[in-house]
């Protein structure tokens, strides 16, 4: 952590997290601060626990120890009532999207709108025409998500993850499962929409490219704990086993590929 | 052994008891979230409604006029022994509006309707769509559950309504055009021993039915776990479940009924 970065107060602060889901410790013992503005990148294998940490961070599941400030509020210990008010503040891109299928593109991202700001119709319309005009995709209104690609609902989950501009924005695995070209203009638009908008980004992923274009910061998880917390810069020339076995994607290292605990050899032999 | 009952048991609790809760929390967002600014939106209700009743009205007449038909036709064969053939004409009313009516119309919806919730909000579930309302701070309960648990209350009575007229309709059929009882002798008999309190009486089951089929229905969609697999679970258990309840809730009624003398 930079020394200026202390001085600003942080937007999301984990505290001490730990999540066990059955039986098994998913995180373990995590502290974080992301700061207002910053993008910030939480990367690591399948099954590290890093989507399990955003899951935290939106309120989605509670921990079993410590504290998730939102704002400075403790969102693992307040009522529904203000936690959906903490929820309306920020937006989420799902990793396939969610949209619901039962509604036109327009119709999904009016949804929050329609949900929470006492607007009216004209307004919600010209809202949504300048959300969809933001990710490029204007003209794609009367369409169900059944009828578009996955890049497209993507930028359609983007737009209704930002309708009612948020402070904070989490991407589950924004690119996962996209052409290189495809992700490569999500990882323009999630850069384009935290300069443009100021938006605090936090981007769950596994994809290299992605994380070396967009990060300001870079936090490494593996086995449910942080190995390592910097800038992208630091990030890239660590020394760290496990994270120069992971940005270079080596099978190889001290990250096991393995994940049975029971050898071959113990099983032949009982 | 032992330890697979208490499991069968405590598993048969749990069940219990989130069905419970989803029942509670659609009351509450039913007559408290209206007056919090947070009604259920109307237009998901009248879709809903169409969906459930006005897209059902088909398979209900259709189902209820060959059960009446066949009502009358069986009960002629009994009846003809004693000459009391006119008598088809009560015993087909009374028992499709007591009986048959509410019971084979609450299978119908449970099985067309009640089915399709269950896959609906089962796959809005496992594809993380249910998770994106609850993250939009949207309740999943209030959007989803509340707008096809009012559809079935108002439409499943309505639809039992139609599905005694056609039904007695069917019996007219045969009275009328088999059995060679004059018309208008036949609608006044049929109207003679029916009561007000015999149609009442099935309007209240089918209310009661109603309100098991989209509990059972909106819960197994909304509790689906496990992908495509875990949705087809869930749809052929919300309709099982939506079956036994629906008969054992009849015996449970019927009975309360017999025993007060209504």
């Amino acid at each position: 952590m930079s020394k200026d970065e202390n001085k600003k107060e942080a937007v999301i602060s984990l505290r001490n997290i730990s999540k066990t889901f059955q039986g098994k410790k998913t995180i373990n013992n995590v502290s974080l601060d992301i700061f207002p503005g910053e993008t910030f990148v939480i990367m690591g294998c399948s099954g590290s626990g890093k989507s399990t940490l955003l899951r935290l961070m939106t309120g989605a599941i509670k921990p079993d120890e410590g504290s998730v400030f939102i704002k400075g509020k403790d969102i693992s210990r307040v009522g529904t009532g203000e936690l959906d008010e903490v929820k309306k503040s920020f937006g989420m891109l799902f990793q396939y999207s969610a949209l619901l299928d039962s509604l036109t593109v327009e119709e999904n991202v009016a949804l929050p709108l329609r949900e929470h700001a006492k607007l009216a119709d004209e307004i919600v319309g010209i809202i949504v025409k300048l959300k969809l005009s933001l990710v490029g995709l204007r003209g794609y209104e009367k369409y169900y998500p059944s009828q578009i690609s996955g890049g497209m609902r993507k930028r359609v989950g983007l737009a209704r993850a930002i309708a009612l501009d948020p402070d904070i924005v989490f991407y589950d695995e924004p690119t996962s499962g996209l052409d290189p070209v495809v992700g490569g203009v999500i990882d323009k638009l999630i850069k384009d929409l935290s300069l443009k908008l100021a938006i605090t980004s936090v981007v769950v992923t596994h994809d290299m490219h992605s994380v070396f274009s967009i990060a300001d910061r870079v936090a490494m998880v593996h086995k449910g704990e942080l190995v390592q917390v910097g800038t992208s810069e630091e990030i890239k020339n660590s020394s760290n086993n496990y994270i120069q076995q992971f940005i270079n994607g080596r099978p190889e290292g001290p990250i096991d590929f393995f994940k049975e605990d029971i050898g071959i050899l113990e099983e032949l032999n009982p | 052994m032992v330890s697979k009952i208490g499991s069968v048991v405590i598993e048969y609790f749990s069940w219990t008891r989130g069905v419970l809760a989803l029942f509670y929390n659609i009351l509450y967002w039913i007559f408290v979230g209206p007056f919090k600014g947070k009604a259920a939106g109307r237009q998901g209700i009248f879709a809903q409604m169409v969906f459930v009743g006005v897209r059902s009205v088909f398979i209900v007449f259709f189902v209820n006029i060959f059960t009446g038909i066949v009502l009358a036709m069986q009960s002629a064969y009994q009846l003809e022994r004693m000459g009391a053939e006119l008598y088809v004409a009560s015993l087909v009313a009374v028992s499709l509006c007591r009986e048959l009516g509410p019971v084979l119309t609450a299978l119908i919806i449970a099985g067309r309707a009640g089915s399709a919730i269950a896959a609906e909000l089962g796959t809005m579930k496992v594809t993380e769509q249910t998770e994106a309302l609850d993250t939009m701070a949207i309740n999943p309960v209030r959007f989803l559950a509340v707008p096809r648990f009012l559809a079935l209350f108002v439409m499943l009575p309505a639809l039992t309504v139609l599905g005694d007229v056609s039904g007695i309709f069917g019996g007219y059929i045969v009275g009328t055009g088999s059995l060679n009882i004059n018309p208008d002798l036949y609608m006044q008999t049929t109207f003679k021993y029916l009561e007000i309190k015999d149609i009442y009486t099935g309007l209240i089951k089918s209310f009661v039915f109603a309100v098991i089929i989209a509990l059972v229905c909106c819960y197994e969609g909304l509790n689906t776990k496990g992908g495509a697999e875990g949705v087809g679970r869930a749809t052929t258990r919300s309709v099982v479940l939506s079956f036994i309840l629906i008969i054992l809730a009849d015996c449970v009624v019927t009975a309360i009924f017999y025993f007060s003398k209504t």
